[in-house]
């Protein structure tokens, strides 16, 4: 949905014409359309936001407080897995470096789009968060053609690039220290058992319980997509001085 | 020196901006070789760009040992600890020299190993 939404923006901010045709859409799916707000934002007469669905965001600039409201209030805090406040604020720490990486290193011009999803059959927890600027493997390459020649970073793979990106420490901003943000979100996950998959330009890399992976497909584009699953197990999420529910 | 994080930034330690004007208050009290306390009480929500920017970024004018020694961090909690520790080891690595010539040729080597 985070996709379909930054997509529609991005033709919008190319001059091109969009239009969700409503009628065409399963009512289950038009149901959910509703409820988070997507289809009220694309000019659907029937919806609002209402209570009990995660919303649909669009974030032009790095609001501060609105994202963190929303991760805090709308997204863990909602209820789905009962954690305390203390551990409902860590986590919504950790993803905030999804939503500052995505403005900090994509160059969007269209801002970032997101969304979550609680899925009850599984008891898993989903956050999307998609930015539509140069991706992760081209920002790479850039920061290393100041220091080596083109041939040579030419031949880096997507996945190389993720991998490298992905390490503690690394960092393509220059006069800055950096590289703790997406460090501290992999060992939150794998501490979690959950899931973090980041598809970016022709690169993939999925971290889970069973470690990391990156991977090159066939298809390469120009935006990054961040989705983060949470197991909402109780057992799973407190701090060494909480007991375990 | 003691400043109070949340009367001068509020209950979200996550921008890079407030860590900024945590560097600028303390930078010159810790060049001198005062000891500087920051005191996170009611302070609720942490990041790294923050850290980067308030303590991190003190690495390149001030060497860890003496950060550590003339830098007291108060009520703390547990995640602004791991957030803070991480981004100090992350610091150093970063203020260290970097050969990005040679980091480029060892990820095409292992590229090259992956492959086979």
């Amino acid at each position: 949905m985070a996709l379909l939404g930054g997509l529609a923006r991005l033709i919008e901010y190319r001059h091109g014409k969009f239009a969700f045709d409503w009628s065409t859409i399963r009512a289950d799916i038009m149901a959910n359309l509703n409820q988070n707000g997507f289809a009220g934002t694309f000019g659907s007469p029937f919806s609002g936001w209402s209570g009990n669905s995660i919303p649909y965001r669009e974030d032009r600039s790095l609001d501060m407080n609105g994202i963190m409201d929303y991760l805090t209030y709308n997204w863990i805090g909602k209820g789905w897995v009962h954690v305390s406040g203390r551990l409902r604020d860590a986590i919504a720490g950790r993803m905030w470096e999804i939503y500052n990486n995505a403005f900090e290193h994509s160059g969007t011009e269209i801002g970032v789009f997101s969304c979550g999803q609680y899925f009850p059959h599984n008891d898993t927890l989903l956050l999307s968060v998609v930015d539509f600027g140069q991706g992760i493997p081209a920002k790479v390459r850039t920061f290393f053609r100041q220091y080596t020649n083109e041939d040579l970073v030419s031949k880096l793979t997507g996945a190389s690039c993720l991998k490298w990106a992905f390490q503690a420490g690394t960092t393509t901003k220059v006069g800055e220290p950096g590289g703790s943000g997406l460090d501290l979100l992999k060992e939150f996950v794998r501490l979690n058992q959950g899931k973090l998959e980041v598809y970016s330009n022709e690169g993939y890399a999925i971290i889970d319980r069973d470690g990391e992976r990156y991977e090159n497909h066939g298809i390469s584009f120009e935006d990054t997509v961040v989705h983060i699953t949470l197991v909402c197990d109780e057992r799973l999420y407190h701090f060494k001085d909480e007991a375990p529910s | 020196m003691k400043i109070s994080i949340e009367d001068k930034i509020g209950p979200r330690c996550i921008i890079k901006e407030d860590g900024q004007k945590v560097y600028d208050a303390i930078l010159e009290p810790l060049s001198r070789g005062e000891d500087v306390t920051l005191d996170f009480a009611g302070v609720t929500q942490f990041a790294s760009p923050f850290f980067n920017f308030a303590i991190g970024q003190l690495l390149k004018d001030i060497k860890e040992t003496d950060l550590r020694r003339l830098l007291h961090i108060e009520n703390l909690n547990e995640t602004g600890k791991l957030v803070v520790e991480r981004v100090i080891e992350n610091a150093a690595k970063y203020h260290g020299d970097k050969d990005y010539r040679k980091i480029v040729d060892d990820i095409l080597e292992q590229q090259a190993k992956e492959s086979v």
